[in-house]
């Protein structure tokens, strides 16, 4: 029984998206640009030539935040989405009726609809795949060339996520709206 | 009809030949073909459906409701206000309104039928819906609480027509009475769905519980002025304009409340400033199909009522069709703009242009099961006036 979270040291990001294809390839995600359980996302660089403003450029890895409080559990009709045993936002594809109400309702637009099932599909945290395997990585983390993520047990006061937010600043997204993410921004 | 200790007063001419024996006017001929013309759309669009899944609909991951969601809040918008129409009479005893309490009620019945035809084919798994709706309830689920109450307000709804058919009317007032009551709160939790949506601002909020309920009734009165239309042939005797002006009347009333509450939604939404909610507003009150759905559903029934305080119904009738269109419209607006605003904000492809608004038309196939629902509706109310007696029994 752990509590899982990722702490993300965004601003090492440097855009290659190597999380995504990792993600694609360990969990066999259809192809497909729709269909991403995570992404890196970037805004166009501000202001103009010479008094370019380079800071608003970062990019942010981002995928499900793995809420506490998930608005895609809360309105899900049949409880086809839920936390397992590891607090992790799962979906359970035989229960799932896609009514999209879930897809709705994510602030983060985290969910997809996976084609072979006909269901809505997300990040696991790699759950059924490495987990699964005994690895204590996911995917994204391991492949990602700049260490921007974390993967760990958050109520493990000695594993290195506990210690990176432990001791450093973070946020995390649209915390106004009392989702309580599990995915911490490391500033 | 007796089908054990069940007795359903059929009319006594009722057989496909009877259905098939309308008057051949122009108007008749011409909505029969129609209403086929729709089946067979609903049979094409079903088909391609099947075959296709959702790839068949326009709706993406970050538009997931499109017009089939839309159609069927019409549809359920109709049946809650149908039943309202119905209770005045038979429920709140409203001598004047009695007269219509049969055919609404019918007419909630055929419309909430034709709505779950059309969600039917938008859910995509509808029998896993059926047992895990049961097995595994969303008890926090705004759906589960609408979709459950809502088959609940079927079987109320049919057993008060069935009452009221046999003219016991005691039983019909206690199941209208509790059909009212399971509707109006399958109905608020409808408008809940979207007001409980933290992430869309637009929406999120008490609202649209409300705002449902009050254009359910104003939806019920335009479907009454077309029903008694389309029944009296706009040839209305005494009795029927005494009811048509009371419900004027009423609408007046509601399209006042109706102007009002959204002016004032829009003011806050737009003045309040808050991020997401202020921007989507004023796109709104910039799109077409707003202005649409304010003038055919607000500005001209309510101009036609003012006239002479609802003593038209015959103009009435006309700008209730205007209005039920703008009704649709309103519908669509509401499923539409709440998804107008993309969540993520940010480009995650190259050469993409950064997000803006979320675009969405309807494909041929949502709009052929969408026609498709309308012609069943049309139908199933049609084959019911040859069946049953829907005229207000003489001896009240």
């Amino acid at each position: 029984m752990a509590r899982y979270g990722m702490a993300l040291d965004y601003k090492n990001c440097i855009n290659c998206k190597a999380c995504e294809v990792a993600c694609k390839e360990e969990n066999g995600v259809l192809l497909g640009a729709d269909k991403h359980r995570i992404w890196v996302g970037s805004n166009d660089v501000k202001g103009e030539w010479p008094l370019l403003d380079i800071a608003s450029a970062a990019f942010l890895p981002s995928q499900c935040q793995h809420c506490d409080e998930a608005p895609c559990q809360e309105v899900c009709p049949t409880n086809a989405t839920y936390y397992d045993e590891n607090h992790v936002v799962r979906v359970d594809s035989d229960k799932c009726i896609l009514c999209s109400y879930c897809m709705n309702a994510c602030p983060y637009d985290a969910r997809y609809v996976d084609d072979r099932t006909m269901t809505v599909d997300k990040c696991t945290f790699c759950s059924d795949t490495r987990l699964a395997r005994g690895e204590t990585t996911t995917a994204c983390q391991n492949t990602c060339p700049t260490k921007v993520r974390t993967f760990g047990d958050l109520d493990d006061y000695d594993s290195e996520i506990s210690e990176l937010l432990r001791t450093r600043e973070h946020f995390s997204l649209k915390a106004n709206l009392g989702t309580k993410p599990k995915l911490f921004y490391l500033t | 009809m007796k089908i054990g200790p069940i007795n359903i007063p059929l009319k006594e001419d009722f057989s496909l030949k009877s259905i098939l024996a309308f008057e051949k006017t122009p108007v008749n001929i011409l909505v029969a073909v129609s209403v086929l013309a729709m089946l067979a759309m609903l049979v094409i669009g079903v088909a391609t459906y099947l075959l296709h899944g959702h790839h068949a609909y326009n709706v993406t991951r970050e538009h997931p409701w499109g017009l089939l969601i839309a159609v069927y809040i019409f549809f359920v918008v109709s049946s809650t206000g149908f039943c309202i129409v119905g209770s005045l009479g038979d429920v709140f005893g409203f001598k004047d309104f009695t007269m219509i309490s049969k055919r609404a009620i019918f007419g909630s019945i055929v419309t909430i039928l034709a709505g779950f035809t059309v969600i039917a084919f938008e859910i995509g798994h509808p029998v896993t819906m059926m047992i895990y709706n049961v097995l595994s309830p969303g008890l926090t689920s705004a759906i589960w609480w609408m979709g459950t109450l809502y088959g609940l307000y079927l079987t109320f709804m049919i057993i008060e027509f069935y009452f009221l058919l046999n003219n016991d009317m005691k039983k019909a007032k206690v199941f209208g009475l509790t059909g009212l009551l399971v509707g109006l709160a399958a109905h608020s939790n409808l408008g809940s769905v979207f007001g409980f949506l933290n992430a869309r601002t637009i929406s999120q909020g008490v609202f649209y519980p409300t705002y449902f309920i009050l254009t359910a009734f104003i939806t019920g009165i335009f479907l009454s002025f077309i029903i008694m239309g389309f029944r009296y042939k706009l040839n209305f005797n005494e009795k029927t304009k005494k009811l048509l002006e009371g419900l004027a009347k009423i609408q007046g009333l509601l399209i006042s409340i109706l102007i009002f509450f959204v002016t004032w939604k829009l003011l806050t939404d737009i003045y309040g400033g808050m991020p997401n909610r202020a921007e989507v507003a004023e796109h709104i009150i910039h799109s077409g199909s707003f202005w649409t759905e304010v003038i055919l559903a607000m500005i001209i029934p309510l101009l036609v009522i003012l006239k002479d305080f609802g003593k038209s119904p015959v103009l009435m009738f006309w700008a209730s069709l205007s209005g039920m269109v703008g009704i649709f419209f309103m519908r669509y607006n509401l499923v539409h703009d709440t998804q107008l605003k993309p969540l993520q904000m940010m480009k995650i492809r190259e050469y993409q242009l950064s997000p803006e608004w979320i675009h969405y038309f309807p494909s041929v196939t949502e709009i052929m099961i969408s026609l498709g629902g309308l012609g069943l509706c049309i139908l199933l109310y049609y084959v019911g006036t040859r069946a049953f007696n829907l005229d207000e029994d003489e001896h009240h």
